[in-house]
Parts: structure tokens; sequence; C-alpha cells
């Protein structure tokens, strides 16, 4: 898998499995946490069988980014265009998540793929919340106007306490990561994988894909913007999105992958470590094979020509005194 | 690659070739003691000259010895950051099994990257041309296992850059 996949597993998979069994009655309370500390919670009770509770708990956003109510900009008008009647907002959510979403499954359509479609769409419901703000702007960028109740640069949380920022334009929308990780060699290995990017945009197949660029000190484009938020270790990537990124069916894409950008970055990063490990074990094995070839084979020493054998006293063992202790 | 750095493991090879003459030698201060004098460097008389060898100011080889005991600590180059994580990284993880290496030692000498201890029981335990083989063959492979590590780094970025640019064709 090189590609986050925007439904959560789980949640699809408990779902599918409600709807299958949908007239037996049972008791579930699932919680489980994705990355970027996305929290779900699940519940059905054994009286409803048809209701299913679905609780989520966002990131804690920056001081920059804005939420009205718990939730990002333009999140309720997007959760109720993609899910439409089936879906109820609960006001206020339950204690200690931002939404909480009253799923009425036996208003599911009959037909089976369409019904999966549906499916597949509630459990990306953390693309459908947290992708709102940037759905809003792209989709005013595909019809090349800008949004007027936005202040500029504007700032998207994707991760506790931090945010990218983005500047629409009529023609473009300017997308800044300040990409930050806590571990110094995550932050090594994330800065060559970002001039990577700067690299593979330059090739002939890429031409058309939005500029990517990577600098280590912020860009112009965050001229204004508070300290705390420009402080980046692994520098800042800039992507430019034109409308031709947003036509059509590509701008479901384009709000996924810009909105996992940082956790797309950090999965390869882990990945990246977990492979250099299995290779330093194996060079690790074949080393202590080189040195193990060094010592003299016991075996045949042992034996004489009569097939006698004895033991060959060792000049360790008639040393009364022994360094065979290790010294560092 | 191969054939610069062949003059360089040459010469490490020679120098331990001679340098590899060690015998029994119980400690002068302690009576039935017997120590490394290349570490404890408590009796001038016993400890040799000791031979740092260049291939440039990045990479050298210092080969301390002394009557029952050497010690050879290498410096790996590090040409950047990258470069400089992933030997730290591998070195570390070397360092970490030297209980499986016994010649290896735990910590490197100041100013170097990794060390190796040979004692004269290890000369005893092992053939002593195997021996500087397996030091051989264990320098060329950090060089190797390093410039492969940074290969496939840029490999998986530019990989990992690419498929995230195509979904926006």
């Amino acid at each position: 898998m090189i590609l986050l996949q925007s439904p959560s597993r789980f949640l699809l998979q408990t779902l599918l499995n409600r709807v299958q069994n949908l007239e037996k009655g049972v008791e579930l309370d699932y919680q489980w946490v994705e990355f970027d500390d996305v929290r779900y919670h699940v519940q059905v009770s054994m009286k409803y069988p048809q209701f299913l509770l679905l609780s989520v708990s966002l990131p804690t956003p920056a001081q920059e980014a804005v939420f009205s109510g718990g939730l990002p900009f333009g999140a309720i008008e997007a959760i109720k265009a993609s899910y439409g009647v089936l879906v109820q907002i609960l006001d206020p959510p339950k204690d200690g998540f931002n939404l909480t979403l009253k799923l009425n499954l036996s208003k599911l359509p009959p037909d089976e793929e369409y019904k999966h479609a549906l499916l597949v769409k509630i459990a990306s419901v953390r693309e459908v919340v947290l992708g709102a703000p940037l759905r809003v702007v792209l989709k005013h960028l595909a019809s090349r106007t800008v949004a007027p109740d936005i202040n500029r640069p504007f700032a998207l949380v994707h991760r506790p306490k931090e945010s990218f920022f983005l500047v629409p334009q009529a023609e473009k929308v300017t997308v800044v990561f300040p990409m930050r990780f806590k571990d110094s060699i995550d932050t090594v290995l994330a800065t060559s994988f970002l001039q990577e990017f700067v690299e593979a945009r330059r090739t002939a197949g890429l031409n058309n894909a939005p500029p990517c660029l990577w600098s280590p000190s912020p860009p112009l484009e965050l001229r204004g913007t508070a300290g705390e938020a420009l402080s980046a270790n692994a520098g800042f990537v800039t992507f430019v999105i034109f409308p031709r990124h947003v036509e059509g069916k590509k701008l479901d894409r384009t709000v996924w992958s810009l909105s996992t950008f940082r956790a797309y970055v950090s999965y390869h990063v882990k990945c990246s470590e977990g492979f250099m490990h299995t290779r330093m074990r194996r060079r690790v094995e074949s080393l202590i094979q080189a040195l193990d070839r060094a010592k003299p084979d016991l075996e045949k020493s042992k034996k004489t020509v009569q097939g006698r054998s004895f033991k060959r006293l060792s000049l360790k063992e008639a040393h009364t005194n022994s360094n065979s202790q290790r010294w560092s | 690659m191969a054939n610069t750095s062949r003059l360089y493991f040459t010469c490490i090879r020679n120098t331990l070739e001679a340098a590899m003459c060690l015998q029994n030698f119980p400690c002068q201060e302690v009576e039935r003691h017997n120590k490394p004098e290349v570490e404890l460097k408590t009796s001038p008389e016993v400890l040799l000259n000791p031979v740092l060898i260049c291939r440039n100011e990045a990479e050298k080889c210092l080969i301390e010895t002394s009557i029952n005991s050497l010690r050879i600590s290498l410096k790996v180059k590090q040409a950047d950051e990258l470069e400089n994580i992933l030997t730290k990284k591998f070195l570390r993880f070397l360092s970490m099994r030297a209980e499986a290496f016994q010649v290896l030692r735990r910590k490197p000498v100041q100013g170097y990257d990794i060390s190796f201890l040979i004692t004269n029981y290890h000369c005893e335990d092992m053939q002593k041309h195997k021996l500087i083989d397996f030091i051989v063959q264990f320098m060329e492979d950090i060089d190797k296992e390093i410039s492969e590590l940074k290969l496939s780094v840029n490999t998986r970025g530019r990989l990992v850059a690419t498929e995230f640019l195509k979904q926006f064709i």
C-alpha cells in the first residue's frame, strides 16, 4: 500500500457487519484511534438495532485554525451534502468528541452497489469533516472565484496543535505545509524525501502535476502569521493547485491527498526505517559468519589418525588469570 | 569506488599483518591480573607506536598496538546529513551487538566511529590471517551498506513522491 486509503477500514468492516445482520439486536461499543489523533466511537444498543451512533474526535486545533462549534468551517454542510437523510447530527455531541452522528441503517437504499458506496462514504467521515474547508476553497477554485468570507493565509488543522495554510486566489490556491518531526532521524529522512518531491515534479511524466517547492525557511505566502506556526524542523513544502487539478472527480482525491500529506510522508519515513532495520540485521548476520570463518574447525583437530579423540588444552584454560572478560 | 579504496584497504591489511604479533603478558602492577595493555596504558615500555592511516580527512584508521593487545579505530566518511544519520544508526546497531562479535569494542575511541579490540586470546582462538580478512571485510561492508542504504532512501523517496504527484494528473 503506497497511498493512504480514506475509508477507515475498521469502521467500514463494522458497518458492513451491522448491515448484514440488521435484524439481530446486538450491543456494540467500540473505540479506536487513527493516525493524527482522530478517534472514533461506535455504539449500537439492543433496543434499536437499526440506529448506530458514530462519534468522531478531531485533533486539537492550533490557535490560528478556525473552528466553529468544535468543527472545521463548512463541515456541517459537507456532512449533510454527503449523507443526506441517512444521518442525523446530534447536538451537542458526546462528551470528549467533536461530532456525533446518528445513522439510521434502515434508510439505506436497497441497491447493493449503491449501498456499499454509501457505506464507504460513511467510513470516510474523516475526509468529509477534516477536508471540508479545503473542499470549499478548491470548489471555488474550480469555478475560478474566491470565497468571500475567508481571511488569508487560511489555516487548516491536520494534526494536534499543527496546521497547514491555504492562500486562495482566483486562478490558483497555494498550499503550504510546515513539516515538523520529533525524532532527529525522521527529520533527516523526511527532508531528503521532500527534496525528492521537488525533483520528481521535474520529470517529464509529471508536467501536469502541481508545482512543488521545498524551502528551509517560511515562504513569502506565510507573512503575517503567528511565529509559532512558522517553526518547522523539516522545512516548508508548497504546492500550487490549479483549476485543472480539481476538475470534476479529481476534487475528492485532491482534498484527501492534501489533507493527509504530512501523514503520508511520515508513514513512508517509518517504512523506510523498518526496511533499514531488516537490512542491518541481515548484514550483522553475514558479518558474524565472516568472523566465524576465522575460527579453526575444532571438530577436525580433535580426531587423530587412530580415531582417538583428545581434548586440546587451550591456552586460556592453562592460565589461571583470564582476560576473557570484555573491555569496553 | 572499489579501485580507489583498494589501496587504503591494502595498506590497512599490511599494517595489521605486521602489527598483529601479540603474546601473553600479565599485568605488571597487579599480581594475577592480565589486562589489555593498550587500554590501560600504565606501562609505556610495552606500548608500541600507534599508526594512523588516512585516506582523507573524513576517512581514517588508527591502529594502536601493545604487547598483548591491538586496538583498531575507524572513522567512516559522512558526506552529508543523511549519511551521517545512516552511519550513526548502523554503527550503533553493530556496537549493540558487540557480544556477538568478540573483537568489537562496545564504545568507539573518542573521535572515531567504531573500534575493535583484539587481544592475544583472540589470536589464539582464531586464525590470524582470517581475523584480518574479517576486519577488512567489515570496513568494506560498512562503506557498501551505507551507500546502499542511502540509495534505497533516495529511491523510495522518489517513488513515494511520484505516486503522490500522479494522483493530481
